[in-house]
């Protein structure tokens, strides 16, 4: 195929016309010649295909390779030497900071926030001292042998009781008053009718035990 | 938001290896192809690949920063391609004659075979893979700084200003070069396509 002096003069100027490269004064004049010959539309049409089929083809015989281990080989290549201890960890530390500023955060973020929650039902969660409590050890049980005492039970919606024993104010049969009426209230049994007969309490004198 | 190229180089200049990494991963798959195209050879690819990758690190104090790191970094990689390709063509003795004042005998090419033929839909046409293939072969045929100004143009998209930073010439030449390699390639292709239609009518859409 032959090609006119005009085309000879505007074929160098078809291919930086296809990259957008031309000044406007050189593309006006390209795009006049081009509106008036056919052979030169055709070929500005053969360098775009051509461009695009080259930029396809590559990107498919690139899409064929695998890239895995690629950085991990490269960075093997320019590793020196392991760094003193120290610097490993200085080094460890700033790069955490600086790449994985937002996970920082978060987890920090997270921590108190879960610090914030826990804390009160951790403290709330605490046996309380004394009766409260799930499991409390007598130590030792007195009665005095004088004392008219009367028992009140206190039966928990645990199945569990606490007895107490009180001191009964009585005119007729004035009773003696137990020296320690604190220690008649660690009288505390799990689940155990308490005898009102306080016969039975100086027969079978309680021992001290575990609740 | 990534951080751009020079921030990482700071980064690795002061001892931050993770900052190299991420230049790697960000270019490893351009600089492979652009390795690929040149040598025509996937492992050797690999291995060009890995070596500008390599150097980049070993002369990043050379770096000066007044062009950006890509461009540096390809024109690396072109300059080991051209070693790599100069060494082979030493043991094989052949030599490869490249003379840029050549006139390319624009006339010769098959005029519309490729815009007809492919259409304005490179990618419907180029998913067949003899084709993609016909197009490494092609490049092969051309020479070695016609194909690398084409693979850093098509591949890359660099401008000719960034053509003629990478690869050191001035941006006249960059045109005039860009379009010979074209011509080339197109009339290799075209030939192709020719011949395959008459055979299978591969060519067509």
């Amino acid at each position: 195929m032959t090609s006119s002096p005009a085309c000879n003069t505007y074929m160098p100027l078809l291919s930086p016309y296809i990259d957008g490269e031309l000044v406007p004064g050189e593309r006006i004049s390209v795009e006049r010649h081009l509106a008036a010959c056919k052979d030169c539309t055709m070929r500005v049409a053969d360098l775009r295909a051509e461009s695009g089929l080259l930029r396809v083809g590559m990107e498919l015989a690139a899409d064929q390779a695998d890239f895995k281990d690629f950085a991990q080989k490269v960075m093997a290549r320019i590793t020196p030497d392991r760094p003193p201890l120290f610097e490993r960890w200085k080094l460890a530390l700033s790069e955490t900071f600086l790449y994985q500023r937002g996970t920082v955060v978060t987890a920090f973020a997270g921590a108190a926030v879960m610090l914030l929650v826990a804390l009160p039902l951790i403290l709330r969660e605490r046996p309380p001292v004394g009766y409260a409590g799930e499991r409390m050890l007598v130590q030792s049980v007195t009665v005095d042998d004088e004392a008219h005492v009367a028992p009140v039970v206190l039966e928990t919606s645990a199945g569990n009781a606490i007895v107490w024993g009180v001191h009964h104010l009585d005119e007729a049969k004035p009773a003696v008053a137990p020296e320690d009426e604190a220690t008649d209230e660690e009288l505390e049994q799990e689940a155990a009718p308490a005898s009102p007969d306080d016969t039975k309490l100086k027969q079978d004198k309680p021992k001290g035990g575990e609740l | 938001m990534a951080t751009d190229d020079l921030t990482l180089v700071k980064r690795v200049r002061s001892g931050d290896q993770r900052a190299f990494r991420l230049l790697v991963e960000r270019y490893q798959r351009k600089v492979y192809s652009v390795a690929l195209g040149m040598v025509r050879d996937r492992e050797e690819a690999n291995d060009i690949a890995q070596e500008a990758f390599v150097k980049v690190y070993k002369y990043l104090d050379h770096f000066k920063g007044d062009s950006s790191f890509y461009t540096w970094l390809y024109r690396i990689t072109v300059n080991i391609c051209i070693d790599v390709l100069r060494k082979r063509r030493g043991m094989k003795g052949v030599a490869v004659e490249y003379d840029e004042t050549n006139q390319v005998g624009t006339s010769e090419a098959n005029l519309g075979a490729l815009g007809t033929r492919l259409g304005t839909n490179p990618q419907k046409s180029a998913l067949r893979k003899e084709l993609a293939e016909k197009i490494q072969e092609a490049l092969e045929q051309v020479p070695e700084k016609h194909r690398a100004i084409l693979l850093l143009r098509e591949v890359e998209g660099m401008s000719y200003e960034e053509l003629a930073r990478t690869l050191e010439i001035p941006k006249g030449t960059v045109m005039s070069r860009l379009f010979h390699a074209r011509i080339k390639v197109q009339k290799i292709l075209s030939e192709y396509l020719e011949l395959d239609e008459s055979k299978s009518g591969v060519g067509s859409e």
